[in-house]
């Protein structure tokens, strides 16, 4: 099963992983940054696993981040 | 003419930069915290819960720290905005540099002192007049040639132009520093090319590499002459900086957020050092030549003196990376420190030291030092070199801590 780690201190808040993939990603109010949903916090990192056929999307919103703080593994 | 109302402005992207540019003479630091500032991808950054340790760092210090929250900035930050600005209002931060009016107004509301950003372009008499309203001081845009700027000074004096302290408005600039291609740093090349804002302080620095131009019709390639066409070299201005103070700017801003805290020592104390031989009236040649070669030796994309003498085009750097004459590589961490004896134990953890190494010590107790290895221990042993895996000792005057990063000095 495909795996989403991000690093949620890092993330500057432009909203890119919100714009392309609302389901997972939610624009938090409170500090600017964005949460993703159901994850489980590990330390700094939130980790969620996800269906296989959501990999490619997931891929995409990894690959659209500014700073490089979602990985797929 | 120039009196001591000079305010020497230092770059502080670390609690290690904070501490050298205290020690170098600085009279006020700025610093980002979290990602509403244009430093966010580069410099490690400071979070809310620093904003108390800066500001009391500063006042311990004697000297003024200044937040900047200078980004373009959306909706969904104005919660975080209002946190920081409470903060920055409890912990008594001495001013806010903001360009949006959210930041603006939020300040005036709070009555928080304000500086208006570089990112505000500011560029005559009218926008500073406008400002005023808000700010005591005003960052005037990078692009102004000296007559510019003394035209603008004259008139605020002319105009009487105060601010909400009740005092003229002082003009702000930069000194010494990394330039870039857009007009006030507003570029959309890092966002278009890889969705990274550099508005978001997010630039991932694409106009620092070479580019080739292809011919669409016969796919030829061809290298662009200038071969780093949009990447300007650094600001330098301290050849000309009586004329810079003369123009009437009473704030020197120095850029570098995102540098190391040797950066930040040496070009604050060689500023420092240079306004007072201006005040002094002791600004030779000599000494301008010596503040030169100091310059030289941390990071730096070789030096121009950027548009203030007029300028039309940029000069362009001749490579992608720094050509500081020296570069520091590092080799281990602090361990322990004997007070009594003053010396520091460092644990290598990469690359060999021997005596007579240049060294130079960086944390966020010290600042920064520079250390000549003039005798060494290694594991309790008296040796000339030291390796991967060594416990050595040798003496050093600053107190060593586990925080403490070693550093060796090398020609590059």
């Amino acid at each position: 099963m495909p795996t989403i780690i991000y690093y949620r201190n890092k993330c500057i808040g432009c909203g890119i992983c919100f714009e392309m993939q609302p389901e997972l990603w939610r624009l938090s109010k409170k500090d600017g940054k964005v949460t993703l949903l159901w994850s489980v916090a590990k330390k700094d990192l939130f980790i969620l696993p996800v269906n296989k056929d959501l990999e490619q999307q997931c891929r995409e919103v990894a690959n659209a981040c500014p700073v490089k703080i979602i990985k797929i593994s | 003419m120039v009196k001591k109302t000079i305010e020497l402005l230092s770059p502080v992207g670390s609690f290690d930069c904070l501490q050298a540019a205290i020690k170098a003479g600085a009279d006020a630091i700025y610093f980002g915290v979290e990602q509403l500032n244009m430093r966010t991808r580069s410099s490690g950054g400071f979070s809310i819960s620093d904003i108390q340790e800066v500001a009391a760092i500063c006042k311990k210090a004697g000297i003024r720290s200044y937040i900047t929250l200078n980004t373009v900035m959306y909706e969904h930050d104005m919660q975080l905005l209002q946190t920081i600005l409470k903060e920055v209002k409890k912990r008594g931060i001495d001013a806010v540099i903001a360009s949006d009016f959210a930041v603006i107004e939020y300040c005036r509301q709070l009555q928080i002192p304000l500086h208006i950003s570089t990112q505000a372009n500011v560029s005559n008499i009218e926008a500073v007049q406008f400002f005023s309203a808000f700010a005591d001081v005003v960052v005037l845009a990078r692009e102004l040639t000296l007559k510019q700027v003394a035209h603008i000074s004259k008139e605020i004096k002319r105009k009487h132009i105060i601010g909400p302290a009740g005092q003229l408005v002082k003009l702000e600039a930069f000194v010494h520093g990394a330039l870039c291609m857009a007009v006030s740093g507003k570029c959309y090349l890092s966002l278009h090319s890889q969705n990274a804002s550099a508005n978001r302080g997010a630039c991932i620095q694409n106009c620092r590499r070479t580019y080739t131009v292809t011919d669409t019709e016969t796919q030829e390639s061809l290298l662009i002459d200038h071969e780093y066409i949009m990447s300007p070299k650094d600001l330098c201005t301290i050849d000309m900086l009586d004329q810079l103070l003369l123009s009437g700017i009473s704030v020197l801003k120095i850029e570098g957020r995102s540098k190391g805290s040797d950066y930040v020592f040496t070009t604050t104390q060689c500023y420092r050092e240079a306004i007072n031989a201006i005040e002094d009236k002791a600004y030779t040649t000599e000494k301008i030549e010596n503040w030169m070669k100091r310059l030289a030796t941390v990071y730096n994309r070789g030096f121009w003196e950027g548009y203030y003498l007029g300028r039309k085009m940029g000069e362009w750097a001749s490579q992608p990376g720094s050509v500081a004459t020296e570069k520091k590589v590092y080799v281990g961490r602090g361990s322990k420190y004997y007070p009594r004896k003053k010396i520091g134990e460092f644990l290598i953890e990469s690359g060999t030291v021997k005596v007579g190494d240049q060294l130079m010590i960086s944390g966020p107790q010290l600042g920064m030092a520079r250390e000549q290895m003039l005798t060494l221990t290694v594991n309790g042993v008296l040796a000339d070199q030291a390796v991967k895996g060594d416990k050595i000792t040798f003496p050093v005057e600053a107190k060593i801590t586990v925080k403490d990063k070693l550093y060796k000095i090398i020609d590059n």
